[in-house]
């Protein structure tokens, strides 16, 4: 049944998307390939004739590079960090939305705010939110004038103000200002998520469970959280994919400085480290960290799924 | 019969039970509702943050002791922000680029889900799987070589590398298929049948059908042109192309220290406005859209 | 253990927020269960039936009226306190725990003093798979089982905690006509075993008469007759329960009665004494017709079907609200299938009478 005639249309109709694929997808993958195998490649040097040995170099020379390791150090600890998180809150969340009535689609909407937000606009009040206006160096010589409102809060009940994000302030205190933003932006799609997937359970289920005296927490474990886990294992998944990408939060609250003012590139990324390379020429290198970066998602992806594939029923 | 099964319940004062359970139940709602509404007031914080700084003069954003309303109104706040941060020009680079880029990707992906499902030609499952994969693929691994692509091309800082580039989304595609092979086959051979051509055939029946889809796609893409930051700040960074997160980003460098709040909160409730408006008249398509893609913008 | 439902109402607030109109799903429902008796709830869909078998498990709350079991007032008591077994219409296993597990659960949740030892848990488990003979299959997940081993582990899973009643809502209503068959009789050795206290809901009058020691038919949330399921087919107090009753149905005429004499047409087909003169709707079970020369009631013969030990004939009659009365017939009584007509005798207790306006049994002297 397959004539001629609507062979070349249907090639036609697909020329559009074929062509910007094949310029924008498929080449980028051979060449990254190409230009991750060739020893220290620079697109400028090849413009201008110079040749490149074949090796490895370029991967052994991102791994051994210390400023890498802690891009990947970052990354991995702000995913092990916020995925966890941010799914069991969601969880958390969803559930008890599906547990009321009143209020349930107002809540909802708010819920989901966040998602429909610019991360670099947002990141821009939450810095706002822990700077501190004045000088801040933890000794006699202070000049706070503003701490802050979250600050403020943290006072108000009698705690005492942290430099989270200024001058001077600790690894430790701008993990959790990330935290904090990631887990924030990344809630909407978790609960939109988890909150369809309850829905679609049959509410039989839970008759069944309560006719046999179930109590609310066996209820959760033993039947809600099995029943949901396909949308679990998604929102997991899609969430260390996204983490293992993360960059424009951390340009959101701390600038393309990557850091505090006193340590810039502190926060930076395996993304961050791909874009720094660009402007320098060193397009073998942010190769090689691109496909590393992408075997890492591969990897976890893999294990996620074969974890599921344990675990997860269906 | 033994008598496990014959001998009756552990008898218990029932109704005692009973009312206990009553107030745990009312006890269990309160917290839920307590629960919801604390992290509902978590999650809205950073935007009544944002709305009220906007409005307050820097000097009572300075307060040691912060005021939770502005004292004196400052709408002179929003006016500063606008020409502070060239938004106007922002605006309409975004907005250009989001529309034309948003049409032409939609031209694209109608025909390509059009061919994949309803024509016949060799090729066609392998090409589809082919594209499916590629979805797997970190999108930062095509910026290296699209950024040497487009300044071979001499496209850096025009509209088009903003364009042009990111025109074929394959989940798009993908989507759009879906929703294509549910319309049934027979109004296609129908339409054949009454010599309908193929384009009046997708502009009359599929089009129309797969509405709620196509919606949802053009809502994200707008967004997605909103919310869009490295590709820009790459490859067009200059004054007469820079789009409204970049330029947002450009125009408040400082992100820490004693910085203009007031007038950076304006101009980030600026930039967040319209698409806070778009999700309150068109809710159900983001949210439709979104559980099915995993992706921002 | 008895169950006691004393005037027992359902009310639906309107699903339209406009109208006011509410639903009266159950009407002041009075029954006393007697202890260790298996009960049908029998109606056609939206007879409050199953709102009914809710109300008893405690997932749907009375809007009046009291619910005892034994003598304890259960009506403001928590589903999970009134220590019943429900079976859904869907079975509701647990899709992602095994046979076992799923009969396990209710035992796993007991506690306090209820609380039983793992091995205790185990062989009780095990014994009520061995009431349903499920012993075989207790590692298989519900997805892998048919739908009659399904029903059953749905069975064993309300069994197992010895409910004090055991509730079964259109228990066999997924399942083929033959293991239906199987189903029933199954159901039936089970409460007769286990001596529980046993209502099941269903719309098959067939299934509701083969196994029930007492069927209750409702209508519309209002309970029309209760007993016995012989007794109520042989003595229907309406013209609903008569209908529903009985396959094939019962023949429905238009009559009237004039001088204590039953007519159907113009002919007077029976003696009914202490009757008023009036219109009246007739009611023949098949079985009240037999084959007479003289016959009062005269028929034109359509066909005739032979099942084996019984005749149906197949005929028509003007005065039959129906296009065709199914008589049966003893298979030896020689009939001419040539002939125009039939000529039928009407056995006297085959035969109800009903009003025309309330549709309720008017009562005649059957001697």
């Amino acid at each position: 049944m397959v004539d001629s005639k609507h062979q070349w249309k249907a090639w036609i109709y697909l020329a559009p998307a074929i062509i910007l694929l094949l310029i924008f997808t498929v080449w980028p993958i051979i060449n990254t390939v190409r230009m991750a195998l060739l020893e220290g490649y620079s697109s400028l040097g090849a413009a201008g004739g110079k040749t490149y040995e074949f090796g490895f170099g370029n991967f052994v020379k991102v791994i051994k590079y210390k400023g890498f390791i802690k891009c990947l150090y970052n990354t991995i600890l702000l995913c092990v960090l916020t995925v966890p998180i941010s799914t069991l809150l969601a969880l958390l969340i969803a559930v008890a939305l599906n547990s009321i009535k009143p209020l349930q689609k107002v809540l909802q909407t708010i819920f989901f705010l966040p998602y429909v937000t610019n991360s670099i606009a947002i990141g821009m009040v939450f810095t706002a939110m822990f700077n501190i206006v004045g000088s801040f160096y933890g000794t006699e010589n202070e000049i706070v004038i503003t701490a802050g409102i979250i600050n403020n809060i943290i006072e108000f009940f009698g705690g005492k103000a942290i430099n989270w994000v200024n001058y001077g302030s600790t690894y430790a205190a701008n993990i959790a200002v990330m935290v904090i933003y990631i887990v924030w932006n990344a809630l909407p799609f978790k609960i939109l998520v988890l909150l369809g997937g309850l829905q679609s359970i049959n509410k039989q289920y839970y008759d069944a469970a309560k006719v046999d005296g179930t109590s609310r927490r066996r209820i959760f474990t033993r039947i809600t959280v099995p029943l949901l886990s396909p949308m679990l294992a998604y929102v997991i998944i899609t969430g260390f994919i996204g983490g293992f990408k993360e960059y424009s939060s951390i340009v959101g609250i701390f600038g393309e400085g990557m850091g505090p003012a006193d340590d810039a590139g502190r926060l930076n990324t395996i993304v961050g480290f791909i874009y720094d390379a660009l402007p320098n020429q060193q397009h073998g290198r942010a190769s090689a960290a691109a496909l590393i970066l992408f075997a890492i998602i591969f990897v976890v992806t893999r294990i996620n799924m074969y974890v599921s594939k344990k675990k997860v029923h269906y | 019969m033994s008598k496990n099964l014959t001998t009756t319940m552990h008898e218990k004062n029932m109704q005692q039970i009973s009312s206990r359970q009553k107030v745990m139940k009312f006890f269990v709602k309160f917290m839920t509702y307590a629960f919801l509404i604390a992290m509902a007031l978590i999650i809205l914080f950073p935007f009544y943050w944002m709305i009220i700084s906007s409005l307050k003069s820097l000097a009572e954003y300075r307060l040691s002791v912060p005021t939770l309303w502005p004292k004196k109104i400052m709408f002179g706040n929003y006016a500063e922000a606008f020409n502070a941060a060239n938004l106007g020009t922002l605006f309409m680079n975004t907005l250009y680029v989001g529309i034309v880029s948003t049409l032409l990707s939609l031209v694209i992906t109608v025909l390509s889900a059009f061919a994949f499902a309803r024509l016949e030609f060799k090729g066609k499952d392998a090409m589809f799987g082919a594209l499916l994969a590629t979805m797997m693929i970190p999108g930062e691994l095509f910026t290296i070589t699209n950024y040497a692509t487009v300044t071979n091309f001499g496209w850096i800082n025009t509209y088009t590398v903003l364009i042009v580039p990111f025109l074929v989304s394959v989940f798009y595609i993908y989507l759009l298929r879906q929703n294509f092979m549910q319309i049934p086959n027979e109004l296609y051979l129908a339409a054949k049948v009454d010599g309908t051509g193929d384009l009046k055939y997708l502009w009359k029946v599929m089009i129309p059908l797969a509405l709620p889809t196509l919606i949802s796609i053009t809502i994200l893409k707008m967004m997605g042109a909103w919310n869009s930051y490295v590709w820009p700040r790459l490859v067009a960074n200059d004054e007469a192309h820079r789009m409204i997160t970049n330029g947002l980003r450009n125009a408040f460098t400082d992100t820490t220290g004693d910085v203009n709040y007031p007038v950076q909160m304006a101009a980030v409730a600026l930039v967040s406005a319209p698409l806070f408006l778009v999700f309150i008249f068109l809710r159900k398509y983001i949210m439709s859209g979104v559980s099915r893609s995993g992706i921002k913008g | 253990m008895k169950v006691v439902l004393e005037n027992l109402t359902k009310i639906f607030p309107s699903r339209n927020k406009k109208s006011n109109e509410e639903v009266v799903a159950v009407n002041n429902f009075s029954f006393t269960i007697p202890d260790g008796k298996l009960i049908g709830l029998l109606g056609p869909s939206g007879c409050g039936k199953s709102t009914t078998l809710y109300m008893i498990s405690g997932l749907q709350k009375p809007s009046g009226g009291k619910i005892y079991f034994g003598d304890d007032d259960v009506t403001e008591v928590s589903t999970e306190n009134r220590g019943v077994g429900l079976v859904f219409q869907n079975y509701a296993l647990y899709p992602h725990m095994t046979v076992k597990q799923n009969i396990l659960f209710p035992l796993q949740n007991l506690k306090g003093a209820d609380k039983l030892s793992k091995e205790e848990m185990l062989s009780r488990a095990y014994e009520a798979a061995k009431l349903v003979q499920l012993e075989e299959l207790m590692e298989r997940k519900p997805s892998e089982l048919s739908g009659g081993q399904q029903q059953r582990v749905a069975i064993a899973r309300a069994l197992v905690k010895m409910p004090r009643v055991l509730l079964l809502d259109e228990p066999l209503s997924n399942l083929d006509a033959r293991l239906r068959l199987q189903t029933r009789e199954e159901i039936r050795r089970i409460q007769r075993e286990t001596k529980i206290t046993t209502v099941f809901v269903t719309h098959d009058q067939e299934e509701a008469m083969s196994i029930s020691d007492m069927i209750v038919v409702m209508k519309l949330g209002v309970v029309q007759q209760i007993g016995a399921p012989q007794e109520v087919y042989d003595n229907p107090v309406n013209l609903f329960v008569a209908k529903f009753l009985g396959t094939p149905p019962i023949n429905v005429f238009n009559g009237h009665v004039k001088g204590e004499k039953l007519y159907i047409g113009e002919d007077a087909v029976l003696e009914v004494k202490n009757v008023p003169d009036q219109e009246v709707i007739v009611g023949i079970r098949p079985e009240g017709f037999y084959l007479a020369e003289d016959g009062a009631l005269s028929c034109e013969l359509s066909s005739i079907e032979v099942m084996g030990r019984d005749v149906s004939i197949v005929s028509k009659n003007a005065a039959c609200t129906a296009p065709v009365i199914r008589s049966i017939i003893d298979a030896d009584t020689p009939i001419n299938p040539a002939a125009k007509t039939v000529r039928y005798n009407l056995r006297k207790n085959k035969v109800f009478i009903f009003n025309k306006e309330t549709e309720e049994r008017i009562y005649f002297e059957v001697n």
